[in-house]
This record gives C-alpha cells, sequence and structure tokens, in this order.
C-alpha cells in the first residue's frame, strides 16, 4: 500500500507522464529482453529514437530525489574458506566491462592504458590482504571505507560468490 | 473541503514515513559562478579565456585535460564537423517555423531584467527559465518542443532538428556569458534539488556524478580523464562523434546509462533541475557554439 502512494506521489514530483516504466519518464519497455532503452539520435529528423540496450537497469532507482527505490545497504559478506578460486577465469571477470571493469579504475598487469581512479594491483600480493578481507573489499567495500567509489559488486548483484573467489585468487596471484 | 485535504493528506502520509535507503557522495561548496573552479579543481586558471588557451597543454596527453576540453571549441577549434551542418540546417528550420513570426514570439516570451525581450540576441544566456505559460521552470530545448508544436511541428527535445534549432539560437549568443540567477524563486529551488541529485549515488554501481566529477577530477578512467563540472553546459547542444548533436538532458541520459540506471525522458523535472544546477555552474562562460566534443 505505501508503494503504491509512493509511485502516485513520484508521478506528481519527478515527471513527465510521457514515460513508460516504473517511474515516471523513466525510458524504458518491459517487452523488450534488457527493458532498458537508449536514446538514439536520427539525423535531419524531429523525431527520437529509443533502441534496446544491452543492460537491463530497470531495477534501479532512476535520478530523481523521490524514487520510491531504495538503494542496498552496506552489507557483510558470508564468506566461507577455503577460496577455490580460479585466477585466469579472475584475469577475465576484472577486464570484462560488464563485469567486473576492474581495469577501468586500477593497474592491472597486460594491460598498456589503465584507469588511475584506484590502487595499481600490479604487485596486489605485497599488500597482505587475507582472502577473506579481500573478498568483502569486492562484495561491498562499504563496511570499511563508506566513501568509497567502488561499486559494492556482491551486495548489488553484479559478480556472484564464484566471480569474487575467482578475482581474488587472481589478485592474490599478482606477485 | 478541508475533510477532503485531510483525508488526502493521511493517504499520502505513508509515502514520507520512511524514506528509502540512498547515500550521497559527501557535499562541498558549489559555487553559481564558473570561477567556483578554482575551490574545486583549479583548472579555470588555464581555459578562463577561450580566446587564449595554451597550445602546448592542447598537444600533451597528460595535461591537455585541465583545459576542461574547451580546445574543443571556437576559436581554438576552427575545424569544420558535423556541428556546423546542424547550425544551418537549424536557420533552416527557424525560418521555416517562423514564418509567421509567432514561433520567434513564443521563445522570446520571458521577463528577463524585467522587460520584455524581443531579440533571440542574449535568450540562450538566459535559460533555463521560469516559463509562465508553462508555468515551470523549462530549459531551451522545452521550450523549443513547445513552441514548435503551437506551429503543429514535431521537434521533440532531444531530437536531431529540434538540437539544430537549439544550436542555430545559442549561436544568437555567440561570445556573451551565460548568465541565470539561481538566487531565488523556482530557479532557487531547481539548483538545490539539481545539487542533491549531483551527489545522489544510484544504480547498479552506487555512483553519483560527484563521485567522478568532485571526487576524481583529474584521474583517468581508462584513457578518458575526468574534468571540471563547471563551465560545461556554454558549448550545449554539442556535435559528439560517436552519437550526433547531442543536447545536454540527452547527454544526462547517456550518463544514467553509463553508471548503471535507466534513462529519463528529455525535459522531465529531474533532468532540467539538473541543467538549472549545471547551468549556474557555467554563469560567466561565453557561449560556444557549434563544438564537438569526442
Amino acid at each position: 500500500m505505501h508503494t503504491i502512494w509512493r509511485v502516485i506521489l513520484v508521478a506528481f514530483l519527478c515527471g513527465s507522464p510521457l514515460g513508460y516504466g516504473y517511474t515516471p519518464g523513466e525510458m524504458m519497455d518491459p517487452k523488450i529482453p534488457t527493458k532498458t532503452l537508449m536514446p538514439k539520435i536520427k539525423v535531419d529528423s524531429g523525431l527520437l529514437e529509443w533502441v534496446p540496450y544491452s543492460v537491463d537497469l530497470s531495477p534501479w532507482p532512476t535520478l530523481c530525489v523521490d524514487d520510491p527505490r531504495p538503494m542496498p545497504r552496506p552489507k557483510k559478506a558470508q564468506y566461507v574458506g577455503p577460496l577455490r578460486g580460479d585466477a585466469v577465469r579472475g584475469k577475465a571477470i576484472a577486464m570484462d566491462t560488464q563485469r567486473g571493469n576492474c581495469v577501468t579504475c586500477h593497474a592491472i598487469p597486460g594491460e598498456e592504458w589503465p584507469g588511475t581512479f584506484g590502487r595499481d594491483l600490479r604487485h596486489y600480493k605485497q599488500m597482505r590482504m587475507s582472502d577473506a578481507d579481500l573478498y568483502q573489499q569486492i562484495y561491498d567495500v562499504r563496511t570499511s571505507a563508506p566513501r568509497a567509489v567502488m561499486p559494492p559488486f556482491g551486495a548489488l548483484g553484479i559478480l556472484s560468490d564464484q566471480d569474487i573467489r575467482d578475482v581474488v585468487a587472481y589478485l592474490q596471484s599478482l606477485e | 473541503m478541508r475533510n477532503l485535504i485531510v483525508v488526502l493528506g493521511l493517504m499520502l502520509a505513508p509515502a514520507w514515513a520512511d524514506e528509502p535507503y540512498k547515500e550521497y557522495t559527501s557535499a562541498e561548496h558549489f559555487e553559481p559562478h564558473v570561477s567556483g573552479d578554482l575551490q574545486l579543481t583549479g583548472t579555470y586558471r588555464y581555459w578562463k579565456d577561450p580566446a587564449k588557451l595554451d597550445l602546448r597543454l592542447a598537444g600533451h596527453p597528460d595535461d591537455s585535460w585541465k583545459l576542461n576540453w574547451k580546445h574543443m571549441d571556437y576559436p581554438f577549434n576552427k575545424e569544420m564537423h558535423a556541428g556546423h551542418l546542424a547550425l544551418d540546417r537549424g536557420l533552416t528550420l527557424f525560418k521555416k517555423l517562423n514564418r509567421s513570426g509567432t514561433f520567434k514570439n513564443c521563445l522570446v516570451m520571458y521577463r528577463l531584467n524585467g522587460k520584455y525581450e524581443t531579440s533571440l540576441r542574449g535568450l540562450r544566456t538566459a535559460f533555463p527559465a521560469y516559463r509562465t505559460d508553462l508555468g515551470r521552470v523549462a530549459g531551451l530545448e522545452e521550450v523549443i518542443e513547445h513552441c514548435a508544436a503551437l506551429e503543429g511541428e514535431v521537434l521533440q527535445n532531444g531530437s536531431h532538428d529540434n538540437s539544430a534549432v537549439s544550436l542555430y539560437v545559442a549561436s544568437q549568443s555567440l561570445g556573451m556569458p551565460i548568465q541565470i540567477d539561481v538566487s531565488s524563486g523556482p530557479l532557487r529551488e531547481a539548483w538545490k534539488r539539481g545539487e542533491r541529485l549531483y551527489h545522489q549515488k544510484i544504480g547498479r554501481n552506487n555512483m553519483s556524478c560527484a563521485s567522478c566529477h568532485v571526487e576524481r577530477v583529474g584521474q583517468s578512467l581508462r584513457a578518458t580523464v575526468v574534468t571540471s563540472p563547471y563551465g560545461d553546459v556554454a558549448h550545449y547542444p554539442v556535435y559528439r562523434d560517436r552519437f550526433g548533436i547531442t543536447s545536454l538532458h540527452i547527454r544526462f541520459a547517456q550518463c544514467s546509462l553509463e553508471l548503471g540506471f535507466n534513462a529519463l525522458k528529455p525535459g522531465s523535472p529531474a533532468y532540467t533541475d539538473m541543467e538549472v544546477f549545471m547551468t549556474a555552474l557555467t554563469n560567466g562562460y561565453p557561449v560556444s557554439v557549434p563544438s564537438e566534443r569526442p
């Protein structure tokens, strides 16, 4: 009941009544696999096209202060050892822009033009961090660093438990 | 009537009762003037005067970001690009829409400095503005869509042709400083909401605009170096190599998807609030169109 009234309120406060999504004005189409739309500018046309986007972003709140959908709170992972991670698979996840995407912000061996947002990971093993602590850093860094920019990969469901174990195995292999 | 208000109030009360959990990047002090950058990134001194940019910085891969991409604006960049073609089309469309003179009247129908303006000159510098005919704060592209509809034409906000007309209108303010007043009234409220949205961490990556454009200015996301949010609105609508003629609201839509949450329809109130905030951060910087960006 509360949610229904919130949505009605959001209709007043957030947006254009011509949108198609949960939040008024939100550009999505429930009939396509990813539900998410991106704008496509057609040259010499007064119409704006919306085409399918590659990732389903429909669960997340939009850029509207009154969107009723909450973000997940910081969460402690339920990590149980041993690690059993695959470093080769972990590297592939770290380099994949749709998954770990670590390389966009961190220096990683073999990448000539890495990002500089975060710590250099090329010799990560020298940090001597335990598997459990590193797992938590990737799962949800907010538990130890509330102001961190790094996405909480586990708490937000970007990476699975095994994905994170693989990335931990990869980082612990970087001597 | 009083009973109706009480009943409505009780029904809506749960909506305010528990605010959904969201995090915000720590707020810092933003000035509604482009020189406020000196307190944020300090790069303003390098791009303050578009006619006197440092050629050596522009050609340096590690330092060119300090010019806030202004070396891609005229007069430093005299290259021909699709923005020029769109500007020509904007002039043609404007003439067609304004056959009877009513389209222009609709565009300039606003109060500026206590008097009604009749010229397109300076119009771009005063948007977003509160429009009495719409009853809300609106950006230039939203007003173009509205005024074109009154002429029986469809120019959807964010479309190529809408942005082309916007480019033409902006070209009539070339070199004039952006100047919107966010000290009071509806624009003040929009500025405050826009500032809050700028810091709101949401989406698949739990990030805000400020996560990068405040906390990591000068750092790189692979090959892309993050620059200041100050001064950015002066060159919109802009020709982007990968996307074509891009209005500010389309840029917000693209940013939304890149950060991991759904885009809103151009002209949505949240985007207009963001436009007010970003435009105020460009106050005092000259309009520079047509421009290009990667």
